[in-house]
């Protein structure tokens, strides 16, 4: 009966495939990781967000509230400071907040899960408005308004509405493991499974439109890189060589999948067309070369223990010499690159953090992590943000990171292990 | 001070002793591995570019090697247990019954490893060559050869690593006659450990390669 329902929905429904979506992965709907804030920016650009009144648990101005703040570059004015305040479509002087808030945002929801919002600057009462239409996923239109807001205020593209890729390793203490791939939003709501195998699954690396994962799997007892559209569930083997089938890193064209392969007898970093299968090889040492990660279309930085030690090293696209990119540690590696900013793991003392530093130029980087086996650090693609796994309370928790380091949180799962996050680009649908 | 120093360069100069004689029979399958024994010949390779000091790495050279066992109270979980007398089989008293046997060496199948290293520690090639000749004398006998990493370290290298972990035992058991097509190997990085623990302990059980016969 539900089905029957359902389906007639679908067949209604323009959006039939993120309905669909929805729908084969209903079970697992309301699953979603438990949120936990370790700090907060003091000293970011003050914004009042009013409530806007809304169906869903914490309103959609919670959701922008939470976007913002995770952005470590604003502060949220406590709703309690500006009493009163006319709702949307009413007489705003804003210029009587100057002191309380530099910005204020009013949204009213249309009733149907789109939103109306409305910024205006407290310096000079200037109002900008948004119209955002409905989605399917109903958290969406609010992480859509956060990235409006986002953009109007920094002059960079916001990037709260996005999702992130992770697995999660239930029974980790067990030979009853069972790993799982998820898709969740970025903020963690709506986590939805997309595989689950005892043999493990690692690496996760999302296609540039959004729309299909590529990662390592065990599941035939040998590791395979395979891709597997996130909406149909539609999965393909890309390469099950002999040796090792590794971390594979999709190239901002969509073309490639920089892939570390071990089928001539070491570790070595190739590319293999998506389309074509063709395969060709990047590097050429008899040490260990993994980790690639794509840093613009035609240059890759991947880890290599070449000099004894595992460094971060940079090769063009098509292969040739490599120039080593670390030098402070005895250990660098994983690196991931967005907005000519580049996180990493960095060993220090016998624990492992995560850095940031910029691509630009400059040699220095910033710590954003202090716990003792950070790792797989992923990069949002605005490079404002860093997704991370540390141990908190003995499980490996997902934590967020902002990449000035003034806000940080910690998604954990009620399953089990999270590893191998991986942030999604901009999202296209 | 000087006592405890004295005796820590005499257990490494027997081990130094010991070892070429355990080694002899297999030397040049250690020359040819990607990294060396720790103690025994940290020297370097590729003209010097790719410089593999394995003593070095965590100032270990001795206590990474042989030595470390024994000053370790955890020594009896990683060493081969009839290790002490080096008495390396020829093969021809190997029989498959071995292979469930408790009491037969065959029946020892995790090889454990230095931190961040793929070089055989000297008190495993006995061990090694044993299973090696074994699958050397009976053909039909496969094998796979899983590499594991501790936690330490980021994950894809740690794959990469125990995979060539599993590679450097299957490098020596070819030494000894086992063939190829016998032997398979896969390295799972730190995805599967035996032991839940973030300490010393725990790491050193993790990093490991087991052996896992076909059907025994």
């Amino acid at each position: 009966m539900i089905f029957t329902t359902n389906m007639t929905v679908i067949r209604n429904n323009i959006k039939s495939i993120s309905l669909l979506f929805i729908f084969l992965f209903s079970s697992s709907l309301h699953a979603e990781l438990q949120l936990s804030i370790s700090k907060s920016a003091n000293d970011g650009i003050p914004i009042y967000i009013a409530n806007i009144a809304a169906t869903i648990p914490g309103g959609h101005n919670g959701i922008i509230e939470a976007d913002l703040k995770r952005s470590g570059r604003f502060t949220i004015v406590d709703r309690a400071k500006i009493p009163n305040l006319a709702p949307f479509g009413g007489t705003l002087n804003a210029s009587a907040y100057q002191g309380i808030a530099d910005y204020i945002v009013r949204g009213k929801d249309d009733g149907n899960g789109g939103l109306s919002i409305e910024l205006t600057s407290t310096s000079d009462n200037a109002k900008t408005n948004y119209q955002i239409s409905a989605n399917s996923n109903s958290r969406r239109p609010a992480h859509k308004a956060a990235d409006q807001i986002y953009q109007k205020i920094t002059q960079e593209k916001g990037a709260f509405d996005t999702r992130l890729a992770y697995v999660t390793v239930i029974n980790n203490a067990s030979s009853n493991r069972l790993f799982k791939l998820f898709v969740s939003d970025a903020d963690g709501h709506n986590e939805q499974e997309i595989m689950s195998s005892r043999e493990p699954i690692t690496s996760p690396t999302w296609s540039p439109n959004g729309t299909e994962l590529a990662y390592t799997s065990f599941e035939l007892n040998r590791s395979g890189i395979y891709i597997q559209n996130i909406f149909s569930g539609a999965k393909r083997l890309i390469s099950g060589r002999k040796g090792s089938n590794n971390a594979p890193s999709w190239s901002p064209d969509g073309s490639k999948l920089a892939v570390s392969l071990s089928f001539d007898g070491n570790p070595e970093i190739y590319t293999i067309n998506v389309r074509s299968g063709a395969l060709k090889r990047i590097t050429n040492s008899s040490a260990i070369d993994t980790e690639p990660t794509w840093n613009g279309t035609n240059s890759i930085i991947f880890t290599s223990n070449r000099g004894g030690k595992p460094q971060l090293y940079r090769v063009s696209g098509s292969g040739g010499s490599a120039q080593r990119l670390t030098f402070g540690g005895k250990y660098n590696s994983a690196a991931d690159v967005a907005n000519k900013k580049m996180t990493f793991i960095t060993g220090n003392r016998g624990a492992f953090h995560v850095a940031i530093k910029s691509l630009g130029g400059g040699s220095g980087r910033d710590m954003l992590s202090n716990g003792r086996m950070d790792e797989t650090p992923t990069l949002a693609p605005n490079g404002t943000m860093v997704a991370y796994t540390t141990l908190r309370g003995g499980q490996n928790t997902l934590a967020v990171v902002s990449d000035n380091g003034k806000s940080k949180q910690f998604l954990r799962s009620a399953l089990g292990d999270i590893r191998y996050p991986a942030w999604s680009p901009y999202l296209h649908r | 001070m000087k006592t405890a120093m004295r005796m820590t360069m005499k257990t490494v100069k027997t081990k130094r002793i010991i070892l070429p004689i355990i080694l002899s029979t297999l030397a040049l399958g250690a020359c040819s591995q990607t990294q060396n024994e720790p103690g025994v010949n940290a020297s370097s390779k590729d003209g010097g570019k790719t410089t593999v000091n394995a003593g070095s790495k965590n100032g270990t050279v001795g206590k990474g090697g042989a030595s470390n066992v024994t000053s370790n109270s955890t020594k009896g979980n990683y060493l081969p247990s009839n290790n002490a007398n080096s008495n390396v089989s020829d093969g021809s008293d190997l029989t498959l019954a071995g292979l469930k046997d408790p009491n037969n060496l065959l029946s020892q199948r995790v090889i454990y490893f230095d931190y961040n290293q793929s070089s055989i520690r000297p008190e495993y090639m006995v061990l090694i060559n044993t299973h090696a000749k074994l699958a050397a004398k009976f053909p039909q006998l496969k094998m796979r050869l899983e590499g594991h990493a501790d936690e330490r370290g980021s994950r894809e290298y740690n794959v990469a690593l125990s995979e060539q972990r599993a590679v450097s035992v299957r490098r020596i058991m070819g030494t000894q006659g086992a063939r190829s097509q016998q032997i398979r190997t896969i390295g799972y990085g730190e995805e599967i450990p035996v032991v839940q623990g973030h300490n010393k302990k725990s790491w050193q059980k993790n990093r490991r390669v087991e052996i896992k016969y076909d059907n025994y």
